[in-house]
Protein backbone atom coordinates (compact mmCIF):
# COMPACT_ATOMS: atom_id res chain seq x y z
CA UNK A 1 0.00 0.00 0.00
CA UNK A 2 1.09 3.69 -0.58
CA UNK A 3 0.07 6.76 1.05
CA UNK A 4 -0.90 9.52 -1.41
CA UNK A 5 -1.22 13.39 0.54
CA UNK A 6 -3.67 15.73 -1.16
CA UNK A 7 -2.29 19.22 -0.75
CA UNK A 8 -3.01 20.79 -3.84
CA UNK A 9 -5.28 23.51 -2.71
CA UNK A 10 -4.52 27.38 -2.27
CA UNK A 11 -6.86 27.79 0.79
CA UNK A 12 -8.09 31.22 -0.40
CA UNK A 13 -10.44 31.26 3.04
CA UNK A 14 -7.12 31.52 5.55
CA UNK A 15 -5.95 34.49 3.77
CA UNK A 16 -3.57 36.04 5.17
CA UNK A 17 -1.80 32.74 6.55
CA UNK A 18 -1.55 30.99 3.57
CA UNK A 19 -0.63 33.66 1.22
CA UNK A 20 3.08 32.04 1.42
CA UNK A 21 2.71 28.52 2.26
CA UNK A 22 -0.09 26.10 1.57
CA UNK A 23 -2.44 25.47 4.55
CA UNK A 24 -0.78 21.95 5.34
CA UNK A 25 2.17 23.54 6.08
CA UNK A 26 0.64 25.84 8.87
CA UNK A 27 1.79 25.46 11.92
CA UNK A 28 -0.15 23.36 14.86
CA UNK A 29 0.79 22.48 18.03
CA UNK A 30 4.37 23.20 17.50
CA UNK A 31 4.80 21.60 14.13
CA UNK A 32 3.14 21.58 10.29
CA UNK A 33 -0.43 20.37 10.12
CA UNK A 34 0.77 17.45 7.43
CA UNK A 35 3.96 16.51 9.98
CA UNK A 36 1.37 15.07 12.73
CA UNK A 37 -0.51 13.46 9.40
CA UNK A 38 2.75 11.49 8.42
CA UNK A 39 3.79 10.78 11.32
CA UNK A 40 0.84 8.32 12.15
CA UNK A 41 1.24 6.83 8.40
CA UNK A 42 3.09 3.07 9.26
CA UNK A 43 6.35 3.41 9.16
CA UNK A 44 7.97 1.92 5.77
CA UNK A 45 5.23 2.75 3.52
CA UNK A 46 6.26 5.23 0.69
CA UNK A 47 4.56 8.92 0.83
CA UNK A 48 3.50 10.76 -1.93
CA UNK A 49 2.58 14.65 -1.08
CA UNK A 50 0.89 16.16 -4.06
CA UNK A 51 1.01 20.32 -4.56
CA UNK A 52 0.73 23.00 -6.82
CA UNK A 53 3.20 25.00 -8.54
CA UNK A 54 3.02 27.63 -5.89
CA UNK A 55 3.97 26.06 -2.86
CA UNK A 56 5.91 23.47 -4.00
CA UNK A 57 8.93 25.29 -2.58
CA UNK A 58 8.02 24.87 1.10
CA UNK A 59 7.03 21.74 1.18
CA UNK A 60 10.50 20.60 -0.51
CA UNK A 61 11.98 22.38 2.59
CA UNK A 62 9.76 21.05 4.92
CA UNK A 63 10.28 17.65 3.07
CA UNK A 64 14.04 18.04 3.33
CA UNK A 65 13.57 18.89 7.60
CA UNK A 66 11.70 15.41 8.06
CA UNK A 67 13.37 12.23 9.40
CA UNK A 68 10.95 9.81 7.36
CA UNK A 69 12.33 7.96 4.06
CA UNK A 70 10.02 7.11 0.98
CA UNK A 71 8.76 10.51 0.75
CA UNK A 72 8.00 11.52 -2.56
CA UNK A 73 6.93 15.53 -3.98
CA UNK A 74 4.68 15.44 -7.01
CA UNK A 75 4.22 18.94 -8.32
CA UNK A 76 0.76 19.79 -10.72
CA UNK A 77 1.39 22.56 -12.98
CA UNK A 78 -0.99 24.28 -11.56
CA UNK A 79 -0.14 28.02 -9.86
CA UNK A 80 -3.73 30.07 -9.38
CA UNK A 81 -6.81 28.80 -7.23
CA UNK A 82 -9.08 28.18 -10.74
CA UNK A 83 -6.31 25.90 -12.62
CA UNK A 84 -6.32 23.40 -9.83
CA UNK A 85 -7.00 19.80 -10.96
CA UNK A 86 -9.38 19.10 -8.16
CA UNK A 87 -8.26 16.18 -5.57
CA UNK A 88 -9.88 13.52 -7.70
CA UNK A 89 -7.88 15.03 -10.63
CA UNK A 90 -4.55 15.14 -8.48
CA UNK A 91 -4.97 11.22 -7.55
CA UNK A 92 -5.77 10.15 -11.19
CA UNK A 93 -2.98 11.85 -13.08
CA UNK A 94 -0.39 10.45 -10.43
CA UNK A 95 -1.82 7.14 -10.70
CA UNK A 96 -1.64 7.11 -14.80
CA UNK A 97 1.44 9.36 -14.90
CA UNK A 98 3.12 6.46 -12.24
CA UNK A 99 1.65 3.46 -13.59
CA UNK A 100 0.64 2.91 -9.75
CA UNK A 101 -1.08 -0.70 -9.43
CA UNK A 102 -1.43 -0.66 -5.68
CA UNK A 103 -3.77 -0.20 -2.99
CA UNK A 104 -4.06 3.63 -2.11
CA UNK A 105 -4.22 5.09 1.54
CA UNK A 106 -5.15 8.51 0.71
CA UNK A 107 -5.28 11.49 2.98
CA UNK A 108 -6.37 14.99 2.95
CA UNK A 109 -3.46 17.25 3.92
CA UNK A 110 -5.86 20.21 5.78
CA UNK A 111 -7.34 17.34 8.36
CA UNK A 112 -5.87 16.56 12.06
CA UNK A 113 -6.82 13.02 12.69
CA UNK A 114 -6.54 11.84 16.09
CA UNK A 115 -6.93 7.93 15.40
CA UNK A 116 -4.52 5.26 15.05
CA UNK A 117 -3.79 4.65 10.91
CA UNK A 118 -2.54 1.20 11.78
CA UNK A 119 -5.73 0.24 13.35
CA UNK A 120 -7.86 1.88 10.32
CA UNK A 121 -5.88 -0.14 8.03
CA UNK A 122 -6.38 -3.40 10.05
CA UNK A 123 -10.08 -2.49 8.90
CA UNK A 124 -9.61 -2.26 5.29
CA UNK A 125 -10.19 -5.93 3.66
CA UNK A 126 -9.96 -5.52 -0.22
CA UNK A 127 -12.99 -2.74 -0.22
CA UNK A 128 -12.94 0.93 -0.26
CA UNK A 129 -12.48 2.00 3.01
CA UNK A 130 -13.03 5.85 4.51
CA UNK A 131 -12.80 6.84 7.79
CA UNK A 132 -16.30 8.24 8.96
CA UNK A 133 -16.59 10.57 12.27
CA UNK A 134 -20.04 11.34 14.15
CA UNK A 135 -20.69 14.87 14.54
CA UNK A 136 -23.82 14.49 16.46
CA UNK A 137 -25.32 17.37 14.54
CA UNK A 138 -27.47 17.26 11.42
CA UNK A 139 -26.93 20.49 10.82
CA UNK A 140 -23.30 20.78 10.40
CA UNK A 141 -23.34 17.36 8.38
CA UNK A 142 -24.69 19.40 5.84
CA UNK A 143 -20.89 20.70 5.15
CA UNK A 144 -19.76 16.73 4.69
CA UNK A 145 -19.79 14.27 2.37
CA UNK A 146 -22.67 12.23 4.80
CA UNK A 147 -22.01 8.51 5.35
CA UNK A 148 -25.92 6.54 5.24
CA UNK A 149 -24.67 3.05 7.60
CA UNK A 150 -25.80 -0.02 5.67
CA UNK A 151 -25.17 -3.50 7.52
CA UNK A 152 -22.27 -4.23 9.90
CA UNK A 153 -19.49 -1.89 8.25
CA UNK A 154 -20.98 -1.44 5.10
CA UNK A 155 -22.02 1.80 3.59
CA UNK A 156 -25.55 1.87 2.39
CA UNK A 157 -25.54 5.29 1.06
CA UNK A 158 -23.40 8.44 0.12
CA UNK A 159 -24.57 11.77 0.39
CA UNK A 160 -22.34 15.04 -0.85
CA UNK A 161 -23.11 18.16 1.27
CA UNK A 162 -26.84 16.84 1.66
CA UNK A 163 -29.72 19.39 2.17
CA UNK A 164 -31.44 17.23 4.68
CA UNK A 165 -28.43 14.53 5.67
CA UNK A 166 -29.70 11.02 6.83
CA UNK A 167 -27.51 10.48 8.89
CA UNK A 168 -24.37 12.54 11.33
CA UNK A 169 -21.79 10.58 10.13
CA UNK A 170 -19.63 11.99 8.25
CA UNK A 171 -16.25 11.41 6.06
CA UNK A 172 -13.26 12.64 6.35
CA UNK A 173 -10.27 13.06 4.71
CA UNK A 174 -9.18 9.39 5.15
CA UNK A 175 -9.93 6.66 2.65
CA UNK A 176 -8.56 3.81 0.88
CA UNK A 177 -8.60 3.01 -2.68
CA UNK A 178 -7.88 -0.77 -3.14
CA UNK A 179 -6.32 -1.19 -6.91
CA UNK A 180 -8.99 -2.72 -7.80
CA UNK A 181 -11.02 0.15 -8.66
CA UNK A 182 -8.30 2.77 -9.40
CA UNK A 183 -9.93 2.46 -13.11
CA UNK A 184 -13.20 3.88 -11.66
CA UNK A 185 -11.05 6.71 -10.07
CA UNK A 186 -9.56 7.09 -13.24
CA UNK A 187 -12.79 7.28 -15.19
CA UNK A 188 -14.68 9.34 -12.87
CA UNK A 189 -12.33 11.90 -12.01
CA UNK A 190 -12.00 12.54 -15.45
CA UNK A 191 -15.91 13.53 -15.28
CA UNK A 192 -15.41 14.90 -11.51
CA UNK A 193 -12.12 15.71 -10.68
CA UNK A 194 -13.02 17.37 -7.77
CA UNK A 195 -15.36 15.56 -6.23
CA UNK A 196 -13.43 13.09 -3.86
CA UNK A 197 -17.04 12.23 -1.95
CA UNK A 198 -18.47 11.13 -5.08
CA UNK A 199 -16.37 8.76 -5.62
CA UNK A 200 -17.94 6.58 -3.49
CA UNK A 201 -21.51 7.09 -4.27
CA UNK A 202 -19.98 5.85 -8.15
CA UNK A 203 -18.79 2.85 -6.10
CA UNK A 204 -21.79 1.81 -4.94
CA UNK A 205 -23.83 2.95 -8.05
CA UNK A 206 -20.98 0.32 -9.64
CA UNK A 207 -22.43 -1.96 -7.08
CA UNK A 208 -18.77 -2.07 -5.36
CA UNK A 209 -18.91 -2.61 -1.20
CA UNK A 210 -18.02 0.43 0.40
CA UNK A 211 -16.84 0.22 3.87
CA UNK A 212 -16.34 2.11 6.43
CA UNK A 213 -14.35 3.01 10.04
CA UNK A 214 -15.78 4.89 12.84
CA UNK A 215 -13.71 6.52 15.32
CA UNK A 216 -14.19 8.62 18.49
CA UNK A 217 -10.58 10.57 18.51
CA UNK A 218 -10.98 13.90 17.90
CA UNK A 219 -10.73 14.50 13.65
CA UNK A 220 -10.52 18.27 12.54
CA UNK A 221 -11.05 19.66 9.41
CA UNK A 222 -8.97 22.84 9.54
CA UNK A 223 -10.97 24.82 6.60
CA UNK A 224 -11.18 28.44 8.39
CA UNK A 225 -9.90 30.59 10.90
CA UNK A 226 -12.22 29.86 13.49
CA UNK A 227 -11.39 25.66 12.16
CA UNK A 228 -7.82 26.34 12.93
CA UNK A 229 -8.19 27.85 16.03
CA UNK A 230 -10.55 24.80 17.12
CA UNK A 231 -7.74 22.68 16.48
CA UNK A 232 -5.68 24.37 18.01
CA UNK A 233 -7.40 24.76 21.43
CA UNK A 234 -8.48 20.79 21.08
CA UNK A 235 -4.72 19.81 20.69
CA UNK A 236 -3.02 22.55 23.28
CA UNK A 237 -5.86 22.38 26.38
CA UNK A 238 -5.01 24.80 28.51
CA UNK A 239 -1.67 25.70 28.36
CA UNK A 240 1.22 28.05 26.49
CA UNK A 241 3.48 26.01 24.24
CA UNK A 242 6.56 28.39 24.13
CA UNK A 243 9.68 27.72 21.83
CA UNK A 244 12.79 28.05 23.86
CA UNK A 245 14.05 30.77 21.60
CA UNK A 246 11.50 32.96 22.36
CA UNK A 247 11.45 35.56 25.39
CA UNK A 248 8.20 36.05 27.36
CA UNK A 249 8.60 38.81 30.42
CA UNK A 250 5.80 39.86 32.08
CA UNK A 251 3.62 38.55 29.94
CA UNK A 252 -0.20 36.12 31.02
CA UNK A 253 -1.14 33.48 28.80
CA UNK A 254 -4.71 32.10 29.04
CA UNK A 255 -6.15 29.08 27.45
CA UNK A 256 -4.39 27.76 24.43
CA UNK A 257 -1.32 29.59 23.43
CA UNK A 258 1.88 28.82 21.07
CA UNK A 259 4.87 31.23 20.88
CA UNK A 260 7.40 30.41 17.80
CA UNK A 261 10.87 30.83 17.32
CA UNK A 262 12.64 34.16 17.94
CA UNK A 263 9.62 35.55 19.46
CA UNK A 264 9.80 38.95 21.92
CA UNK A 265 6.50 39.40 23.69
CA UNK A 266 6.32 41.41 26.81
CA UNK A 267 3.72 43.23 29.03
CA UNK A 268 0.93 41.41 27.39
CA UNK A 269 -2.02 39.60 27.62
CA UNK A 270 -2.70 36.53 25.50
CA UNK A 271 -5.67 34.34 25.25
CA UNK A 272 -6.13 31.84 22.33
CA UNK A 273 -3.14 33.14 20.36
CA UNK A 274 -1.30 31.22 17.82
CA UNK A 275 2.31 33.67 17.31
CA UNK A 276 4.30 32.54 14.63
CA UNK A 277 8.42 33.15 14.33
CA UNK A 278 10.33 36.27 14.83
CA UNK A 279 7.01 38.27 16.33
CA UNK A 280 7.58 41.12 18.76
CA UNK A 281 4.57 42.27 20.95
CA UNK A 282 4.60 44.46 23.75
CA UNK A 283 2.22 45.96 25.78
CA UNK A 284 -1.10 44.46 23.95
CA UNK A 285 -3.99 42.13 24.46
CA UNK A 286 -4.54 39.81 22.03
CA UNK A 287 -7.57 37.50 22.07
CA UNK A 288 -8.31 34.89 19.31
CA UNK A 289 -5.77 36.08 17.18
CA UNK A 290 -2.71 34.50 14.88
CA UNK A 291 0.08 36.01 14.44
CA UNK A 292 2.19 35.47 11.23
CA UNK A 293 6.03 35.61 10.97
CA UNK A 294 8.00 38.97 11.41
CA UNK A 295 4.81 40.87 12.67
CA UNK A 296 5.72 43.59 14.83
CA UNK A 297 3.32 44.52 17.56
CA UNK A 298 2.99 47.72 20.32
CA UNK A 299 0.19 49.48 22.13
CA UNK A 300 -2.72 47.35 20.94
CA UNK A 301 -5.94 45.14 21.50
CA UNK A 302 -7.02 42.72 19.01
CA UNK A 303 -9.33 40.34 18.79
CA UNK A 304 -10.31 37.77 16.32
CA UNK A 305 -7.59 38.68 13.58
CA UNK A 306 -5.23 36.94 11.39
CA UNK A 307 -2.27 38.99 10.69
CA UNK A 308 -0.34 39.16 7.40
CA UNK A 309 3.74 38.41 7.74
CA UNK A 310 5.37 41.80 8.85
CA UNK A 311 2.39 43.46 9.45
CA UNK A 312 3.58 46.87 12.14
CA UNK A 313 0.93 47.97 14.39
CA UNK A 314 2.40 50.66 16.37
CA UNK A 315 0.36 52.77 18.70
CA UNK A 316 2.42 55.30 21.03
CA UNK B 1 3.35 63.14 -14.03
CA UNK B 2 -0.14 64.75 -15.50
CA UNK B 3 -1.51 65.24 -12.14
CA UNK B 4 1.41 67.83 -11.19
CA UNK B 5 1.15 69.44 -14.34
CA UNK B 6 -2.13 70.05 -13.89
CA UNK B 7 -2.05 71.07 -10.04
CA UNK B 8 0.76 73.53 -11.21
CA UNK B 9 -1.62 75.15 -14.40
CA UNK B 10 -4.29 75.11 -11.79
CA UNK B 11 -2.52 77.10 -9.50
CA UNK B 12 -0.86 79.42 -11.74
CA UNK B 13 -4.41 79.92 -13.55
CA UNK B 14 -6.21 80.63 -9.95
CA UNK B 15 -3.50 83.74 -9.37
CA UNK B 16 -3.86 84.74 -13.00
CA UNK B 17 -7.88 84.67 -12.43
CA UNK B 18 -7.18 86.44 -8.70
CA UNK B 19 -5.59 89.27 -10.21
CA UNK B 20 -7.70 89.50 -12.83
CA UNK B 21 -10.86 89.87 -11.29
CA UNK B 22 -9.34 92.46 -8.92
CA UNK B 23 -7.85 94.68 -11.96
CA UNK B 24 -11.67 94.16 -13.78
CA UNK B 25 -13.31 95.45 -9.99
CA UNK B 26 -10.85 98.04 -10.19
CA UNK B 27 -11.70 99.51 -13.60
CA UNK B 28 -15.14 98.69 -13.08
CA UNK B 29 -15.39 100.81 -9.76
CA UNK B 30 -13.40 103.95 -11.06
CA UNK B 31 -14.19 103.17 -14.48
CA UNK B 32 -12.14 102.77 -17.95
CA UNK B 33 -9.33 105.11 -16.72
CA UNK B 34 -5.56 104.76 -14.69
CA UNK B 35 -7.16 106.54 -11.55
CA UNK B 36 -4.96 109.22 -9.96
CA UNK B 37 -6.54 108.94 -6.02
CA UNK B 38 -5.88 105.01 -6.32
CA UNK B 39 -2.73 104.51 -8.61
CA UNK B 40 -3.15 100.76 -10.88
CA UNK B 41 0.42 99.83 -10.45
CA UNK B 42 -0.07 100.34 -6.43
CA UNK B 43 -3.36 98.96 -6.00
CA UNK B 44 -2.41 95.54 -8.68
CA UNK B 45 0.99 95.38 -6.58
CA UNK B 46 -0.49 94.48 -3.17
CA UNK B 47 -2.98 92.48 -5.09
CA UNK B 48 -0.16 90.69 -6.67
CA UNK B 49 1.21 89.98 -2.57
CA UNK B 50 -2.03 88.82 -1.66
CA UNK B 51 -2.63 86.64 -3.99
CA UNK B 52 0.22 84.25 -2.32
CA UNK B 53 -1.64 84.08 1.04
CA UNK B 54 -4.79 83.91 -0.35
CA UNK B 55 -3.55 80.66 -2.84
CA UNK B 56 -1.85 79.15 0.42
CA UNK B 57 -5.47 79.66 2.15
CA UNK B 58 -7.03 78.26 -0.59
CA UNK B 59 -5.34 75.50 -1.03
CA UNK B 60 -5.48 74.39 2.97
CA UNK B 61 -9.43 74.22 2.21
CA UNK B 62 -8.39 71.63 0.01
CA UNK B 63 -10.11 72.52 -3.33
CA UNK B 64 -7.63 70.86 -5.47
CA UNK B 65 -7.70 67.50 -4.02
CA UNK B 66 -8.51 64.64 -6.14
CA UNK B 67 -11.60 63.55 -5.33
CA UNK B 68 -13.18 67.07 -4.32
CA UNK B 69 -16.29 67.75 -5.77
CA UNK B 70 -16.33 71.11 -6.83
CA UNK B 71 -19.30 71.66 -7.30
CA UNK B 72 -20.39 70.74 -3.74
CA UNK B 73 -21.75 73.60 -1.70
CA UNK B 74 -19.30 72.89 0.69
CA UNK B 75 -16.54 74.05 -1.98
CA UNK B 76 -18.54 76.73 -2.57
CA UNK B 77 -18.41 78.14 0.56
CA UNK B 78 -14.63 77.44 1.09
CA UNK B 79 -14.00 79.58 -2.23
CA UNK B 80 -16.34 82.18 -0.76
CA UNK B 81 -14.01 82.71 2.61
CA UNK B 82 -10.81 82.63 0.69
CA UNK B 83 -11.82 85.67 -0.89
CA UNK B 84 -13.56 87.27 2.18
CA UNK B 85 -10.06 86.37 3.47
CA UNK B 86 -8.14 87.24 -0.15
CA UNK B 87 -9.93 91.29 0.25
CA UNK B 88 -8.61 91.54 3.37
CA UNK B 89 -4.59 90.83 2.81
CA UNK B 90 -5.47 93.02 -0.59
CA UNK B 91 -6.53 95.94 1.98
CA UNK B 92 -4.19 94.99 4.91
CA UNK B 93 -1.25 94.88 2.56
CA UNK B 94 -2.37 97.94 0.71
CA UNK B 95 -2.36 100.06 3.53
CA UNK B 96 0.95 98.92 5.09
CA UNK B 97 2.80 99.43 1.68
CA UNK B 98 0.75 102.88 0.73
CA UNK B 99 -0.56 103.53 4.18
CA UNK B 100 -3.70 104.31 2.10
CA UNK B 101 -7.49 102.62 1.99
CA UNK B 102 -9.66 102.46 -0.90
CA UNK B 103 -13.13 102.63 -2.02
CA UNK B 104 -16.08 99.85 0.12
CA UNK B 105 -17.54 99.48 -3.10
CA UNK B 106 -14.13 97.84 -4.53
CA UNK B 107 -13.88 95.92 -1.62
CA UNK B 108 -17.30 94.20 -2.26
CA UNK B 109 -17.05 93.57 -5.82
CA UNK B 110 -13.42 92.65 -6.04
CA UNK B 111 -14.71 90.05 -3.32
CA UNK B 112 -17.61 88.69 -5.25
CA UNK B 113 -16.16 89.11 -8.21
CA UNK B 114 -12.70 86.78 -7.04
CA UNK B 115 -15.40 84.36 -5.65
CA UNK B 116 -17.69 83.72 -8.68
CA UNK B 117 -14.87 83.49 -11.03
CA UNK B 118 -12.54 81.26 -8.91
CA UNK B 119 -15.69 79.05 -8.09
CA UNK B 120 -16.64 78.92 -12.04
CA UNK B 121 -12.79 78.10 -12.85
CA UNK B 122 -12.43 75.44 -10.69
CA UNK B 123 -15.59 73.35 -12.10
CA UNK B 124 -13.97 73.86 -15.28
CA UNK B 125 -10.90 72.67 -14.40
CA UNK B 126 -12.50 69.61 -11.93
CA UNK B 127 -13.83 69.02 -15.73
CA UNK B 128 -10.56 69.50 -17.17
CA UNK B 129 -8.48 67.11 -14.71
CA UNK B 130 -11.15 64.14 -14.67
CA UNK B 131 -11.07 64.29 -18.83
CA UNK B 132 -7.14 63.85 -18.56
CA UNK B 133 -6.39 61.85 -15.36
CA UNK B 134 -8.65 59.09 -17.01
CA UNK B 135 -8.23 59.49 -21.05
CA UNK B 136 -5.84 56.08 -22.14
CA UNK B 137 -4.21 54.67 -19.02
CA UNK B 138 -5.46 56.13 -16.05
CA UNK B 139 -3.52 57.62 -13.67
CA UNK B 140 -5.10 56.27 -10.42
CA UNK B 141 -5.91 52.79 -10.68
CA UNK B 142 -8.10 52.26 -8.35
CA UNK B 143 -8.89 48.34 -6.34
CA UNK B 144 -12.13 47.49 -4.84
CA UNK B 145 -12.18 44.65 -2.34
CA UNK B 146 -14.98 43.02 -1.41
CA UNK B 147 -18.62 42.58 -3.46
CA UNK B 148 -21.56 44.07 -2.22
CA UNK B 149 -24.94 45.75 -3.04
CA UNK B 150 -22.95 48.80 -1.77
CA UNK B 151 -20.38 48.42 -4.09
CA UNK B 152 -22.26 47.84 -7.72
CA UNK B 153 -23.81 51.13 -6.60
CA UNK B 154 -20.30 52.75 -6.38
CA UNK B 155 -18.76 51.35 -9.19
CA UNK B 156 -21.94 52.67 -11.47
CA UNK B 157 -21.48 56.24 -9.18
CA UNK B 158 -18.02 56.38 -10.09
CA UNK B 159 -18.54 55.64 -13.66
CA UNK B 160 -21.07 58.54 -14.46
CA UNK B 161 -19.14 61.08 -12.32
CA UNK B 162 -15.81 59.83 -14.68
CA UNK B 163 -14.49 59.87 -11.71
CA UNK B 164 -10.08 60.16 -10.96
CA UNK B 165 -9.84 56.98 -8.98
CA UNK B 166 -10.62 54.64 -11.69
CA UNK B 167 -12.02 50.86 -10.63
CA UNK B 168 -9.95 48.18 -12.49
CA UNK B 169 -9.97 45.34 -10.83
CA UNK B 170 -12.15 43.56 -8.26
CA UNK B 171 -11.16 41.18 -5.28
CA UNK B 172 -13.54 39.72 -2.82
CA UNK B 173 -12.38 37.22 0.29
CA UNK B 174 -15.07 34.82 -0.34
CA UNK B 175 -15.07 34.92 -4.32
CA UNK B 176 -17.89 35.56 -6.14
CA UNK B 177 -19.31 34.01 -9.43
CA UNK B 178 -19.20 37.08 -11.83
CA UNK B 179 -16.22 37.88 -14.40
CA UNK B 180 -16.97 41.65 -14.05
CA UNK B 181 -18.90 43.90 -11.88
CA UNK B 182 -19.99 46.97 -13.78
CA UNK B 183 -17.49 46.51 -16.48
CA UNK B 184 -14.72 46.36 -13.95
CA UNK B 185 -13.39 42.74 -13.92
CA UNK B 186 -13.34 40.52 -10.85
CA UNK B 187 -9.71 38.92 -10.37
CA UNK B 188 -10.66 36.75 -7.60
CA UNK B 189 -10.18 36.37 -4.01
CA UNK B 190 -7.43 38.28 -1.65
CA UNK B 191 -4.89 35.71 -2.13
CA UNK B 192 -4.91 37.62 -5.59
CA UNK B 193 -3.34 40.64 -4.11
CA UNK B 194 -0.32 41.19 -3.85
CA UNK B 195 -0.25 40.24 -8.10
CA UNK B 196 -3.41 42.47 -8.60
CA UNK B 197 -1.80 45.23 -6.57
CA UNK B 198 1.61 44.91 -8.88
CA UNK B 199 0.14 44.14 -12.36
CA UNK B 200 -2.26 47.18 -12.59
CA UNK B 201 0.10 49.27 -10.60
CA UNK B 202 -2.44 50.44 -8.11
CA UNK B 203 -2.65 53.70 -6.83
CA UNK B 204 -5.89 53.62 -4.47
CA UNK B 205 -7.61 50.37 -2.31
CA UNK B 206 -11.08 50.97 -1.95
CA UNK B 207 -12.59 48.72 0.92
CA UNK B 208 -16.14 47.86 0.22
CA UNK B 209 -16.66 44.85 3.25
CA UNK B 210 -14.11 42.07 4.59
CA UNK B 211 -13.70 44.29 7.60
CA UNK B 212 -12.09 41.42 8.98
CA UNK B 213 -9.50 42.19 6.54
CA UNK B 214 -8.84 45.80 6.70
CA UNK B 215 -5.04 45.56 8.90
CA UNK B 216 -3.83 42.95 6.38
CA UNK B 217 -5.24 45.48 3.60
CA UNK B 218 -3.91 48.48 5.69
CA UNK B 219 -0.61 46.67 6.30
CA UNK B 220 -0.60 45.77 1.98
CA UNK B 221 -1.16 49.42 1.13
CA UNK B 222 1.52 50.81 3.38
CA UNK B 223 4.12 48.50 2.39
CA UNK B 224 3.33 49.20 -1.33
CA UNK B 225 2.57 53.33 -0.71
CA UNK B 226 -1.00 53.07 -2.02
CA UNK B 227 -3.99 55.13 -0.63
CA UNK B 228 -6.24 53.38 1.74
CA UNK B 229 -10.17 54.34 1.83
CA UNK B 230 -12.97 52.34 3.55
CA UNK B 231 -16.52 52.74 2.83
CA UNK B 232 -18.33 53.53 5.75
CA UNK B 233 -21.18 50.90 5.50
CA UNK B 234 -18.41 48.90 6.48
CA UNK B 235 -18.79 49.91 9.70
CA UNK B 236 -22.43 49.75 9.30
CA UNK B 237 -21.90 54.08 8.92
CA UNK B 238 -25.16 54.44 6.17
CA UNK B 239 -25.89 57.83 7.34
CA UNK B 240 -24.26 59.35 4.33
CA UNK B 241 -23.00 61.88 7.10
CA UNK B 242 -20.40 60.37 9.31
CA UNK B 243 -17.17 62.62 9.52
CA UNK B 244 -13.68 62.71 11.00
CA UNK B 245 -13.22 65.00 14.07
CA UNK B 246 -11.33 65.34 17.33
CA UNK B 247 -11.79 64.27 20.51
CA UNK B 248 -9.35 65.99 22.74
CA UNK B 249 -6.84 65.55 20.10
CA UNK B 250 -7.70 62.18 18.72
CA UNK B 251 -9.40 61.42 15.43
CA UNK B 252 -12.44 59.79 16.07
CA UNK B 253 -15.58 58.87 13.42
CA UNK B 254 -18.63 60.29 14.08
CA UNK B 255 -21.89 59.83 13.21
CA UNK B 256 -24.61 61.54 15.38
CA UNK B 257 -28.35 61.43 15.53
CA UNK B 258 -30.72 63.47 13.39
CA UNK B 259 -31.38 66.67 14.33
CA UNK B 260 -32.70 70.45 12.99
CA UNK B 261 -30.20 71.75 10.09
CA UNK B 262 -28.93 74.23 12.52
CA UNK B 263 -27.44 71.79 14.36
CA UNK B 264 -24.89 71.42 11.88
CA UNK B 265 -23.34 74.10 13.32
CA UNK B 266 -22.90 73.63 17.07
CA UNK B 267 -22.62 69.46 17.16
Amino acid sequence: MRAFILAGGFATRLWPLTEKRAKPLLPLAGKPIITHLVEKIPDGMPVTVSTNGAFADGFKKWMDGLDRKGMELVVEGTLRDDQKLGALGSIAQWVEAEKIDDDLLILTGDNYLGFSLEKFLKAFHGNPLLAAHDIGDLERAKAFGVVVPGEGVRVKAFEEKPKSPSSTLVSTGCVVFPKSTLSVVKDYAKVKPDNLGGIFEEFLRKNLAVEYFTFTEPWMDIGSFHSYLDAHRELIGERALIDPTATVKETECRGSVTIGKNCSIEGSELTDCMIFDNVTIRNCTLKNCVIDDGCVLEGIDLQKQMLRTGTKLIVR
Amino acid sequence: MRRPLILFLWLATDYALFLAAYAFAYFFRVGWIFSSDLPFHDYMTAVAISGIPWLAFLATTRTFGLTRNQRSPRNAAYIAYASVLGIAFVTLVYFFLFQGIFSRMLVIEAAVLSAVTTWTWHMAMGFIMRAVLISGHPVYPTLIVGVTRETRTLLKHLRERRSVLVPVAILDASGVKEKEIEGVPVKGKLDKLEETLRDFGITHVLQCSDLEQSINLLGACRAHGITYMLLPSVLGIVEQDERVESLEGKAVTVVSPDAGWWSWFFR
